[in-house]
């Protein structure tokens, strides 16, 4: 198993106010997998996807990496860890202002050895003719594709995307999803996407659902589709 | 409803930023509190010397006679609606503190004097001395002091109307209160003390004040031709003639503190200037932070004019209550500073505070207005986009599509750092300019005391001889060392510079004090050359004091004298050109002190200690200044760098953020973040020092020129060092702070963000 979740629980608060958000995953994800994680609004999903970037940590349970722990790692090794292993994308872009789209790719593939060729990059992203631009001047969807390339310039081994696709339409969402898809059979990064859209799931791996802190479902999808096909 | 929001935030936003509001709330108070109490108790003294004037009775003039004034000269300058006014002094040592005090009869007519402490003299062994010179020497009312072999014992300290400033003679470049001063007797007393040094001096005024300085100038020669007639006939020859205009002693008092006081007011908008830049760019921060609320709040139907409004509330709250406590302090605790320090300088009477429109409006309306007029220029240039722009959060003047292209071959992290300093380009140029100010006040703290330290030691060993005499008559002496010299004082010719005194030496054959080869020449001193700015080949003009001869002479060389203006020349050619005959001296150089003829002929002695005078008056009154200088310097350094390298940290914290949770180490954050801002202040730290240093030497020559005398402005590379190496030392103090800041930002910020 490549990533390994054991009896993960995480809480927040103190006292009256504390409150159980994962009280106990257990998970396995395969290498190269595209897994998608659904499930409803404040059921823990970017909690664990957090604790899985290592930018939370659980207060109980563990990941391992590739049989490497995380709760073993301090500081200094989480930050080694997203840098060498992890590709991130978030819901709002979070890309850098002050630097043009290709800057921005570029902070991602500084962190890595051997990553991919910028320029060809964006041209596959769509976005070499925008690559002078500031962030704001581009649109959401161009926005969110160059968060994307930030985070796959480095040819990490794993993509965790929180809700991609949650602040934009409908075609610019498939267009978002495909590219994932792309990245994951062509570079066969293990992908972790957070989504409560449905419809995702057809083009998954693995299919997790999560509810109230718990895996209510978790099962291969033998009928994957593409993301093209999808609709919802 | 609406305005309860913004109520709100304001306290909000003061709450989560009370240590920068703090901060500068402090500093604010402290420099308009410093400036105000400044200006109210300068103008408050001013008021009382320019009083003072009228109140004392001050003199039109004086002058000194080789003995008493004919009753015929009286006359002649009563025709002339002139009074003269008898004045006669004794130029005494004291054995305590190896001071000259030059001792006067009670006054009751001319030149009235101010009881500070104690009382005037009653008896003949009684003396009453300058409350400033007591001061410095540590005397007090009580104390005895040996004078002319007699003990007399201080009735009182007093403030002479016409030696507000100490000067001893009207060619002196400063006074010093240490070694000289002013001391008045009773008339028995001054009787009993014998006539070998008394000088018959006399004060004159006119019976209607003259209306402008021009008017003073012509009736003062009026008087000069009155006295030079007077001595063709009887040869009573004035040996002084000093009208009130030209008397630093009397005028010094008010140019320097006029001077003072523009200095304190500017040095005051530049710092309120520097802070509301400061504050401006907080708020500008602030709006980029809030533009999607402003934008909402912009598009539910806020003006524009209520949100400048809120904007500029909080920075205009905070300078309007610094300024009201800033003022109290100015007229409670800073006055009283300030007022000591000019008592530490200059024997004034006592003054009685004056409210002050003018300081009020210097501290208070202008550091106001100033801090609006930049702020709500920044607000109303910020708030004119439109609400969508808010909304998209898409600020930036420059158009789309036309971002600043950097080339691609530098490394990223150049590039990013480049970017950085782009988006932040008015934090780092008042940063800048934030430093250029600080090292303005902090070459004056480091560099002013090693300048004068070193002008002494050049004075002291470019000496011509240990003692020098000036001789009313030529006199003989046994003493081996001694070397005849003629001298004769003229003056430079009133052109950009004031006229001033130059003294001519004549220099004998193969002299052992003077090593100079004249050719067809003369030579000048350092001073001279430096102060007009004089070499080999150069032609000089000067003229006499009391008459219109005027004298040519070609400059051969510069001979190495720092001490003052003069010229020397072969001993001779001045005897003949001078018509003194051949033969003639009018002074010694020595080694050992002369002692064996008759004090009478002896019209000056020149030691070490006399020409070091100007110094020693410096240290004395440039001490705590000096001081409070570099407290402000280093104050306005940290201040201004903490403050705008906190706000671009926190401008960037999304991205810090952002960047932490891609992978990048602290370490390689500070190599972008406190790198940049690290690299703008060493930079403009010693970038700044060349042109620091520039503006310096203009200024000081300029100051100088009023001043007789030069004083080289020469400073030690040493101090250069010192004065980055504090800057720097400093700054690694914020340094640490920023790292402190940038591993503080949290990588939720970038998870939470919510736009
Ligand atoms: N830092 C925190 N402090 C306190 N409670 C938190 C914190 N982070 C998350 N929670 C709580 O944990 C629960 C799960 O949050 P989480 O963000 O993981 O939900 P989610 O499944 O991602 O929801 P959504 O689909 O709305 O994004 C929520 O009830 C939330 O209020
Ligand atoms: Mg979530």
């Amino acid at each position: 198993m490549f990533i390994e979740i054991k009896g993960i629980k995480r809480n927040f608060g103190e006292g009256e106010s504390r409150v159980e958000v994962l009280k106990g995953i257990d998970l396995g994800i395969e290498k190269g997998e595209f897994c998608v994680l659904l499930g409803p609004s404040g059921s823990g999903k970017t909690t664990l996807l957090n604790i899985l970037g290592g930018i939370d940590s659980a207060d109980e349970g563990y990941i391992a990496i590739d049989g490497e722990k995380m709760a073993d790692m301090n500081e200094k090794a989480l930050t080694r860890y997203r840098r060498k292993h992890l590709g991130y994308v978030f819901q709002m872009y979070n890309l850098i202002p002050n630097l043009n789209i290709k800057e921005n790719i570029e902070t991602g593939a500084y962190l890595s050895e051997n990553p991919l060729d910028v320029d060809e990059l964006l041209k596959v992203l769509g976005l070499y003719e925008h690559r002078h631009k500031l962030p704001n001047q581009l649109s959401g969807g161009q926005q969110q594709r160059t968060a994307i390339g930030r985070a796959i310039v480095k040819n990490p081994d794993i993509l965790l995307c929180d809700e991609p696709t949650g602040a934009l339409d409908y075609k610019t969402s498939k267009e978002i999803l495909k590219l994932i898809e792309e990245v994951n059979q062509k570079y066969g990064n293990t992908v972790v996407m957070v989504t409560h859209n449905d419809a995702i799931k057809h083009m998954a791996d693995r299919v997790v659902k999560l509810h109230d802190g718990t895996i209510r479902e978790n099962y291969k999808n033998d009928k994957k589709v593409s993301a093209t096909e999808l609709d919802w | 409803m609406r305005r309860n929001v913004l109520k709100r935030r304001f306290i909000r936003e003061l709450k989560s930023e009370f240590g920068k509001y703090l901060v500068i709330f402090l500093f604010l108070i402290g420099a308009i509190g410093f400036v105000s109490g400044f200006l109210v108790a300068s103008n408050s003294m001013l008021a009382a010397y320019e009083d003072g004037f009228a109140k004392y009775r001050v003199e039109d003039g004086n002058f000194e006679l080789s003995s008493p004034a004919e009753t015929e000269l009286q006359t002649a300058l009563i025709e002339e609606g002139v009074a003269l006014y008898e004045n006669f002094y004794l130029t005494e040592e004291v054995k305590e503190t190896e001071a000259k005090l030059r001792i006067f009869k009670k006054r009751t007519e001319v030149n009235l004097i101010c009881l500070m402490e104690g009382a005037f003299p009653e008896k003949a062994d009684e003396i009453a001395i300058d409350r400033m010179h007591a001061d410095n020497n540590r005397l007090s009312v009580g104390d005895s002091l040996t004078i002319g072999g007699k003990t007399l014992q201080i009735s009182g300290l007093v403030a002479f109307s016409d030696y507000s400033a100490l000067y001893e003679k009207a060619s002196d470049m400063m006074f010093d209160a240490t070694k000289f001063g002013v001391a008045v007797m009773t008339e028995e007393g001054f009787d009993g003390m014998g006539d070998t040094h008394l000088h018959y001096s006399y004060s004159w005024r006119y019976d209607t004040p003259a209306e402008s300085d021009k008017k003073a100038g012509e009736r003062a020669d009026i008087v000069l031709e009155v006295l030079m007639g007077n001595g063709m006939r009887t040869g009573n020859v004035p040996v002084n003639f000093l009208p009130a205009m030209s008397n630093l002693a009397i005028q010094f008092v008010g140019d320097d503190m006029g001077r003072d006081n523009k200095m304190m007011a500017v040095f005051l908008y530049i710092i309120i200037a520097i802070l509301a830049f400061v504050f401006a760019i907080t708020i500008s921060n602030t709006i980029t932070k809030e533009a999607l609320v402003i934008g909402t709040l912009r598009a539910s139907g806020y003006t524009k004019g209520e949100l400048i409004r809120h904007y500029l509330a909080l920075p205009m709250t905070v300078v309007a209550v610094a300024a009201v406590l800033g003022n109290i302090l100015g007229y409670t605790v800073f006055k009283e500073v300030a007022a000591n320090m000019y008592y530490n300088s200059y024997s004034l009477p006592t003054f009685v505070t004056l409210w002050n429109a003018d300081a009020f409006i210097r501290t208070t309306v202008i550091p106001v207005l100033l801090m609006f007029i930049i702020n709500l220029v920044m607000l109303v240039r910020k708030l004119s986009l439109s609400p969508l722009r808010f909304i998209r959060r898409d600020l930036s003047k420059r158009k789309k599509g036309k971002a600043i292209r950097l080339n691609s071959k530098w490394s990223l992290m150049n590039r990013f750092r480049l970017r950085i300093l782009l988006q932040n380009v008015p934090n780092y140029i008042t940063i800048l300019v934030g430093i250029f100010f600080a090292n303005v006040l902090l070459l004056f703290g480091f560099v002013l005391p090693p300048l004068v330290d070193n002008y002494e030691k050049d004075i002291t060993s470019n000496l011509i001889a240990k003692y020098q005499y000036v001789l009313k008559a030529p006199v003989e002496t046994e003493e081996k060392s001694a070397e005849k010299y003629s001298v004769t004082a003229l003056q430079t010719v009133k052109g950009k510079l004031k006229s001033e005194e130059v003294m001519v030496y004549g220099i004998a054959e193969g002299s052992a004090y003077v090593d100079a080869e004249f050719g067809d020449g003369v030579l000048i001193s350092t001073a001279y050359a430096g102060k007009y700015g004089l070499s080999a080949g150069d032609e000089i003009t000067l003229e006499e004091s009391f008459g219109e001869q005027v004298h040519s002479f070609t400059v051969a060389g510069v001979y190495d004298y720092p001490a003052a203006l003069a010229v020397f020349m072969e001993q001779e050619e001045l005897n003949e050109r001078f018509g003194f005959g051949e033969g003639y001296f009018n002074g010694y150089f020595s080694d050992r002190e002369l002692v064996d003829f008759d004090e009478r002929f002896l019209a000056t002695k020149i030691t070490a200690d006399d020409l070091t005078k100007t110094t020693r008056q410096l240290k004395v009154s440039m001490g705590e200044l000096m001081d409070l200088f570099l407290v402000f310097g280093v104050a306005v350094f940290l201040l201004v760098i903490y403050l705008l390298s906190k706000l671009i940290i926190e401008k960037n914290a999304q991205s810090i953020s952002m960047t932490k949770i891609l992978g990048y180490t602290d370490g390689e954050i500070n190599k972008l973040y406190v790198w940049m801002t690290s690299a703008v202040v060493v930079i403009s730290l010693i970038g700044t020092i060349p042109l620091v240093n520039y503006i310096m030497k203009y200024l000081f020559a300029a100051v100088l020129a009023d001043y007789p005398g030069w004083l080289p402005y020469r400073v030690p590379f040493t101090a250069f060092v010192r004065m980055g190496a504090l800057g720097i030392l400093s700054y690694t103090v914020i340094i640490l702070i920023q790292m402190k800041k940038v591993k503080g930002v949290s990588k939720s910020i970038a998870l939470k963000s919510v736009e």
